[in-house]
């Protein structure tokens, strides 16, 4: 036999025996075994997987510091309950407890660490009382009751301006709300409409750019704009309405109500007004409905007294 | 269908089926039983690396040996044997020539010329088949050239599709042996005095190959019941070749040397040399099978009743890299050539039924044998597929189950660790490849260096479309009962 072929047959043995002692040990590995040297045995553990956003944080299994940040996959956990710590210098700790079974994967993989001082940034340049995003435009509008001023600003908080100023309504405003058009803001209490015209064009229907309307009878439980942006549609303890956006305008009374206190959703992309109402059933006795109405002006006939918007007159005459 | 003809078809049917079968299990397995799959995948694949490891050893005590003796003076060696004279014995070569041109066969002759050996002792037959019509002009320009260099110089031409012959290597192969024979009795030449190699035409013998085979039969007890193998290497053309084509033939320089070691398992492979009087006893190469270079091993192999071995030789043969025009077409010639090689699972049939009906051989060698030619086989198809591509698809189709188990987990971490095992030969064998290169010519630009260390980035790729899908297809052909034509390997050489 040749040097060679000497050397071959102890490589093919010391293979043989790599491959026989090594096998059960990787096995034992992929399959979530540990081997106790205290004991010469396999037991089965568990694995607990980890990842965070953002990744590379400090990962404590009972208090003890593991060596791999996130994500990191803990091997050969012998079954139990299991303390897990996730750290991230900035941010928020994350804490959990988690039950490892034997041949199991816990998955811990949608924990997202907080930023400890989140970027906060002042926008209002003044003094302020209420505020609303208008998405569309990439607004915000600032209302100061005090002074009674309306301010805009971009997201930023750059371009802080004033806008407008609102006649004061007493009791406060219950809600404000814009126009479809985002030129025009209403507010109301129980008994008073306030509107401010933000927009710099002046409007030929209305004399005023801020003014309110008054209803000494009813009570406005909802005011809504109409998707003309001209038009109100007022939900009150006594009826259904519709009015102009000016101040000597005469609502329109669709529906009464049984309801006092009748609350309503307007879907502005249909026109669609939807309301509960108190109706006597046969046994005498009132229950609540949900209604729904449609507004659009081809459905309703609205033209018969609903005025024109005001351009719309302009090409009429 | 015959008895016998059942027992060859279902011997050709079997490593297919096995392959496939393997295949389809491991698959199937994925899907119903993934953790079970897993675990096969990790068994194989540190099979598989524990292997490669013990195979680049083998690897690197060959290139050892090779580096001693190449260069050692043969025929100063062949001088010092006290009983055998050297100078009784003749080197029959034959060059089997198909379609390849003078610049192919003009320095395979000319490495005959200036090796270090009697050209007195040397007879050449250039071996052109009739129905290539230059293979006349050829023949005429190469006899003017080098007819006069050897001790004899015959020309033959064989005829095209003689009964029973189909339009192989092995069969112009033959013709010429029989040509060669009638003049070596001409000649009143014993033919057990001659040592007949029978090269490929683009193969470049290494100067001292004729001393180290002499050497080798006159050492060798039994001389006539021995092929002997030099070492293909593919330095022809390889500073010319692409990247792609160069590691694909280094490796498979890489795998004869390994397999120069496993003497038990070890069989002929392309340009190899044997008693001429043996290849007379066992009527020549056979002249309708592809794989005529391992099948005349085990025609001598069961003629002798399995007392027939390959005796490696270490010295180089070298051969040209086949490439084609662009990277698509070297992917193409690359790949037929390995599924014609791979098609030696055609020897499996051959074997297996002349073993059974054999006597004499030991039955332990018989089935020793034919598992080794079966194993090798279907472990050629499927290496690559199971190390490729099956530890992904647990993954994938394993399911809500599987993914809650240890091992989903486990799985790409253990292969990635024994793969990174392979990094370490991967760094031998490149460190192996510059070692057997020849130097570059001065045309060669000397960044080529460089490229040659980083193209063996190109394995994994490499052993994805090459690895296993030849001997696949070949496999699955012979299952099939669509026997493989030959085709021969495109040859070029490029100046740049």
């Amino acid at each position: 036999m040749t040097r060679e072929q000497s050397i071959r047959t102890v490589l093919f043995y010391m293979s043989l025996a790599i491959f026989f002692l090594g096998l059960p040990f990787i096995l034992a590995f992929s399959l979530g075994y540990k081997f106790d040297p205290r004991t010469l045995k396999f037991t089965r553990g568990g694995l607990i997987m980890i990842k965070t956003v953002p990744g590379g944080a400090s990962v404590f299994l009972n208090k003890l510091l593991v060596k791999d940040k996130t994500p990191v996959m803990l091997n050969e956990l012998i079954p139990g309950t299991y303390q897990i710590d996730l750290e991230l210098e900035g941010h928020y700790s994350y804490f959990a407890e988690v039950r490892v079974e034997p041949g199991k994967v816990v998955r811990l993989e949608k924990v997202i660490l907080f930023p400890l001082r989140p970027d906060i940034q002042k926008l209002n340049k003044e003094k302020i009382s209420a505020f609303w995003i208008d998405e569309i435009k990439a607004t915000v509008y600032y209302i100061d009751k005090e002074s009674k001023t309306i301010y805009t600003s971009d997201l930023e908080g750059d371009h802080f301006k004033e806008a407008a100023s609102f006649p004061p309504l007493i009791p406060p405003p219950k809600r404000w709300e814009l126009s479809p058009d985002r030129d025009k803001l209403l507010f109301f209490n129980a008994h008073e409409i306030g509107l401010v015209y933000l927009g710099a064009e002046e409007h030929p229907a209305v004399r005023e750019r801020m003014f309110t309307v008054q209803f000494p009878y009813d009570t406005i439980n909802e005011v809504f704009w109409y998707s003309d942006s001209y038009h109100l549609v007022m939900l009150t303890d006594k009826k259904v309405m519709i009015t102009e956006a000016r101040q000597d305008a005469i609502p329109v009374s669709l529906i009464s109500l049984n309801k006092k206190n009748a609350t309503g959703s307007y879907d502005v992309r249909t026109d669609t007004l939807f309301f509960i109402d108190a109706q006597e059933a046969v046994d005498g006795k009132m229950y609540d409905n949900l209604y729904k109405i449609e507004l659009h002006n081809r459905l309703y006939p609205f033209s018969d007294f609903i005025r024109l918007k005001p351009n719309e007159r302009r090409e009429k005459n | 269908m015959s008895a016998g003809k059942r027992t060859k078809r279902f011997l050709e049917i079997l490593p297919g089926s096995i392959s496939w079968g393997i295949i389809i299990f491991l698959v199937v397995m994925t899907v119903w039983r993934p953790v079970i799959a897993a675990v096969i995948i990790i068994i194989f694949d540190f099979y598989w690396i524990i292997r490669t490891v013990y195979l680049t050893t083998l690897l690197v005590l060959a290139h050892r040996r090779l580096s001693r003796e190449r260069s050692k003076d043969w025929l100063a060696a062949c001088r010092s044997l006290p009983k055998r004279k050297w100078e009784d014995l003749y080197h029959l070569v034959i060059f089997p020539v198909y379609k390849e041109g003078l610049d192919i066969l003009r320095p395979s002759l000319e490495a005959l010329k200036t090796c270090h050996y009697p050209k007195s002792r040397i007879i050449v037959v250039m071996a052109f088949e009739r129905r290539h019509a230059p293979a006349g002009e050829y023949a005429k320009i190469l006899e003017a050239e080098f007819g006069g260099t050897f001790g004899a110089y015959l020309t033959t031409f064989h005829p095209d599709q003689l009964p029973g012959e189909k339009r192989l290597k092995g069969a112009n192969a033959t013709w010429a042996a029989r040509k060669a024979k009638d003049l070596l009795e001409q000649k009143k030449i014993p033919l057990a005095e001659v040592i007949v190699s029978c090269f490929d035409a683009d193969t470049c013998i290494d100067r001292e190959y004729f001393g180290c085979l002499a050497y080798h039969f006159l050492t060798n007890p039994k001389p006539h019941q021995a092929s002997y193998q030099p070492v293909p290497v593919y330095n022809n053309n390889i500073w010319q070749a692409p990247s792609l084509a160069r590691i694909i033939e280094i490796s498979a320089s890489f795998c004869q040397m390994i397999e120069s070691l496993r003497l038990e398992k070890f069989v002929t492979f392309s340009s190899h040399s044997m008693s001429f009087k043996t290849l007379v006893d066992i009527d020549y190469w056979p002249v309708d099978m592809i794989s005529d270079d391992s099948v005349v091993y085990w025609k001598a192999f069961l003629y002798y009743k399995g007392d027939y071995r390959v005796i490696p030789l270490y010295t180089t043969v070298s051969m040209d890299v086949a490439y084609g025009k662009n990277l698509f077409k070297t992917l193409e010639v690359q790949y037929k050539q390995k599924r014609r090689w791979a098609w030696g699972v055609e020897n499996f049939p051959f074997v297996v039924s002349r073993l059974l009906r054999d006597h004499e051989i030991p039955l332990v060698l018989k089935i020793r044998r034919s598992f080794h030619l079966l194993e090798s086989h279907v472990t050629w198809a499927l290496w690559a597929i199971i190390m490729g591509v099956m530890p992904s698809l647990p993954l994938l189709v394993g399911g809500v189950f599987f993914a809650q188990t240890p091992i989903s987990q486990n799985l790409p971490r253990v292969i990635g660790v024994l793969l990174n095992f392979t990094l370490g030969t991967s760094i031998v064998w490149i460190l192996l490849s510059r070692a057997i290169l020849p130097p570059r010519p001065k045309e060669v630009h000397w960044i080529t260096n460089i490229v040659m260390v980083v193209e063996w980035l190109f394995v994994p790729f490499l052993i994805l479309i090459l690895g296993s899908t030849p001997a696949l297809d070949a496999q699955t052909r012979l299952m099939l009962a669509k026997y493989m034509e030959f085709s021969a390997t495109e040859k070029r050489r490029t100046v740049v």
